[in-house]
């Protein structure tokens, strides 16, 4: 018995000791580990100052794998080799904790010089002064970015967008023609009236028996392929309030506009798609898998969403044998798509800004962004892409994209006409916890509970605190 | 009294000596317990008092996150009653589901050891995997049950779409995914002995006197176990909000979980969102507490306590 105890203290003890030790191991290794890359820095700094004039350092921080990192930071040696002030390194962050590390980072005053920041972070970002102002970056270029790409807090413009994305209309060219229809219009002048996108998507939708809404017989409960989908996302919805004379917001974003009865009617002609004219599937807005659930699921004939869509799903869709198209789209007063793009932007913490925005300029030229142009999740910033057919024609000759004069028509006039408007976050403060709260208060309205007018009155207030800010 | 007196003192140095080992034995735990639990609460409760973003340094506010969430937030009142909803119906489902399940088991039947395995195996899916199944079976327009029905000629059910249905659906697949709890069960089954059914069946019991009287009495410890395991579990539910519904319709699965995971990581307002989770907190001690309290009067102890 005694001995037994015995033998139990000591082996606990001795587990304890182990751990301990194991403990001191693990400090020492981290030790290591932490006092290796300064190390390691201070015998290159010398190194590297000794060869030439001392190189200004500057951390790129993008979403995406490790992978993406050092085809990025391939990018970059490039842009190192080309002069000898600047030395630039790519920090590459999973996109799903970017947001978070980053925040991290700036609490521990440790950001990087310059990074790529969420849509939605930007204007947040500039309001808690992380942002440098940039808009000094294009002076005495030969090209500018499009005037819709820029990020404006307060007049100044702190960040352009790394790409342009605008919103479209996908549709299924098999589903057209068998059902006899004439396509969707791909050039602006032409554009649908939204009655005419009703009337014309009734004619695509069928149910068992092969009968259309409206027609004798007609069972919106067994209904097989439906004629449109509009995508319901808080964010896209703004292309209807806008539209139809409303919006979210005043100009400068300093109102809430939502309110207004135009605003609310857009929101609610979207919804009654499928409450009322039984043409589109149900959706609650909550997935960003629109043309997946749709246009590739082979349901639905026509479907909005972004031009993204071309090269991060669509594309092998059409090596599987999907014909699809890209047309304006449809407008109910006014003709508007949203352009929006995710942000490059010098934060405030950096010592090198000048640095950081002349390597931003370099680097946004779509020389060094070709395979997400090519492959059309990207659309060019610059306006010489889109005013000189020879680059034009350079960027959407390929097997990724619809054909040529479609493409050209429906995305790349389209997105320099003046139906694209930036999205809200180019210059509201906000944006998620309004779209948040948005995307929440419609729920009941898409199955119909409830309409876009008693939601949005009755939550009015709390839309107009989330957009202040003081939710 | 002296006959008593004199081996309790024998007995207390055995205990000393048991307890000096107790407690060696006890400190990785209470290490572990204060660093990675204890202080991270007071910290959270510290954290809810500022207005901190992960940007600028935190300012300290007082109880203005507290105030705001009881009187502006839009969200946090229906996301209590829907989480509350929520653990309520998949407590109930689940425990009677999985006492029915395992009591089956517990049978001679053929196979035996192949069926419990396959009532576990959702258990131990991946958690993504699963809601993605199950959300084709619930799609509103082309979904599996939706077929289902529009074949038999009913009516389609908007089950995760309609803010009235989403909560039993998801509550549904949270009782199907209940297979640690028939294990436990089938455990205490198992230890139910068997001399009461034989001498209750001799009185002429029938099957469901002797669950009602033998089993669920004897269970009662067994039940204690999986209810409390199960409400807490359930109360902080979040994977079908993340993966399904991302909170909708209208805030009807925006579970606290879920919710202070927004605040948090979405809208980066680490002060509010922490004066969120110290409400779920207090929220899960309560009910918690209410169990505990309850307990001794439904438990069955075996060998009895001599009050």
């Amino acid at each position: 018995m005694k001995t037994g105890r015995k033998l139990g203290v000591g082996l606990v003890t001795a587990a304890l000791a182990m751990s301990v030790v194991g403990c001191g191991n693990n400090g020492n290794g981290n030790n290591a580990s932490n006092t290796a890359s300064p190390g390691t820095d201070a015998t290159k700094a010398p190194a590297t100052s000794s060869s030439k004039t001392e190189k200004v350092k500057i951390i790129y921080s993008m979403w995406g794998s490790a992978e993406e990192g050092s085809t990025t930071q391939a990018v970059a040696d490039k842009f190192n080799a080309s002069q000898d002030r600047i030395e630039v390194e790519v920090q590459a962050i999973p996109w799903e904790s970017y947001m978070t590390k980053l925040n991290t980072l700036a609490t521990a005053d440790q950001l990087p010089d310059t990074g790529m920041l969420k849509e939605d972070g930007v204007i947040q970002w500039s309001s808690q002064g992380m942002l440098n102002d940039v808009s000094s970056m294009y002076e005495g270029s030969d090209s500018k970015p499009l005037d819709s790409l820029a990020y404006k807090y307060q007049g100044k413009t702190v960040a352009y967008a790394a790409a342009n994305e605008i919103l479209l209309l996908y549709y299924n060219k098999d589903m057209f023609d068998k059902a006899n229809v004439p396509y969707p219009p791909s050039s602006l002048d032409q554009a649908w009236t939204w009655d005419e996108f009703v009337e014309t998507a009734k004619k695509l939708t069928n149910d068992k028996k092969g009968k259309h809404p409206g027609e004798e017989g007609f069972d919106s409960q067994s209904i097989v392929q439906y004629g449109a989908s509009v995508e319901n996302l808080p964010w896209q919805l703004e292309t209807w309030a806008i539209g139809n004379g409303g919006g979210f917001y005043s100009n400068d974003g300093t109102e809430v506009r939502i309110g207004e009865d135009a605003s609310i009617e857009g929101i609610q002609k979207v919804a009654d798609l499928y409450l009322k004219d039984h043409v589109a599937p149900l959706s609650v807005g909550q997935t960003d898998d629109g043309i997946q659930r749709t246009i590739i699921a082979g349901t639905v004939a026509m479907a909005t969403n972004g031009a993204w869509n071309v090269g991060t799903s669509l594309n092998t869709a059409k090596e599987a044998g999907l014909n699809y198209g890209v047309a304006v789209l449809p407008y109910m007063k006014d003709k508007v798509t949203l352009n929006t793009g995710g942000a490059n932007v010098v934060f405030s913490q950096s010592k090198h800004p000048e640095e950081a925005m002349e390597w931003l300029k370099w680097y946004n030229s779509e020389e060094n962004n070709w395979a997400l142009i090519s492959s059309g999740i990207w659309m060019p910033t610059l306006e010489k892409w889109y005013k000189d057919e020879t680059l034009t024609r350079k960027w959407v000759e390929n097997p990724n994209f619809p054909s040529y004069d479609e493409y050209k028509s429906a995305v790349v006039d389209y997105a320099q006409s003046a139906a694209a408007r930036p999205a809200s976050w180019f210059y509201t403060n906000n944006t998620t916890d309004f779209n948040t709260l948005l995307g929440s208060v419609l729920g009941d309205v898409w199955t119909g509970k409830t309409t876009a007018k008693d939601a949005i009155s009755k939550n009015l207030d709390a839309l107009k605190a989330a957009h202040t800010g003081n939710q | 009294m002296e006959a008593i007196n004199k081996p309790q003192k024998r007995r207390s140095r055995i205990y000393s000596s048991e307890a000096r080992v107790a407690y060696i034995c006890l400190i990785p735990a209470f290490l572990g317990l204060i660093f990675l639990t204890y202080l991270p609460l007071f910290g959270v409760l510290g954290i809810s008092l500022t207005n901190w973003t992960g940007l600028k340094s935190p300012e300290f506010i007082g109880f203005d996150n507290y105030i705001k969430l009881f009187t502006t937030d839009p969200y946090i009142k229906d996301s209590i009653i829907a989480t509350i909803y929520f653990a309520v119906i998949s407590v109930i489902g689940s425990m009677i589901y999985s006492l029915f399940i395992a009591m089956l088991l517990n049978r001679k039947i053929p196979a035996r050891g192949f069926f419990r395995a396959v009532f576990y195996v959702p258990y131990v899916l991946p958690a993504a995997a699963i809601y993605v199944g199950w959300s084709w079976l619930y799609e509103g327009n082309f979904g599996f049950f939706n077929y289902l029905l529009s074949e038999l000629g009913l009516k389609k059910i908007l089950f995760i779409a309609d803010s009235s249905y989403v909560v039993p659906s998801l509550s549904l697949i949270s009782v199907w995914l209940a297979g640690n709890l028939i294990v436990i069960f089938l455990a205490g089954l198992q230890n139910v002995p068997i001399v009461y059914h034989e001498a209750a069946e001799m009185d002429g019991a029938n099957g469901w006197q002797r669950f009602r009287h033998i089993t669920l009495p004897c269970m009662t410890p067994i039940i204690f176990y999986n209810l409390l395991m199960s409400l807490i579990a359930n109360l902080q539910v979040v994977t079908p909000a993340l993966s399904l519904t991302n909170g909708g319709p209208s805030n009807s699965s925006r579970f606290m979980t879920y919710l202070m995971y927004d605040q948090a990581f979405v809208n980066y307002k680490i002060g509010y969102a922490c004066a969120t989770t110290f409400i779920i907190f207090v929220i899960l001690a309560a009910f918690t507490a209410v169990l505990f309290k309850t307990s001794g009067k439904w438990i069955y102890n075996e060998g009895g306590d001599d009050k």
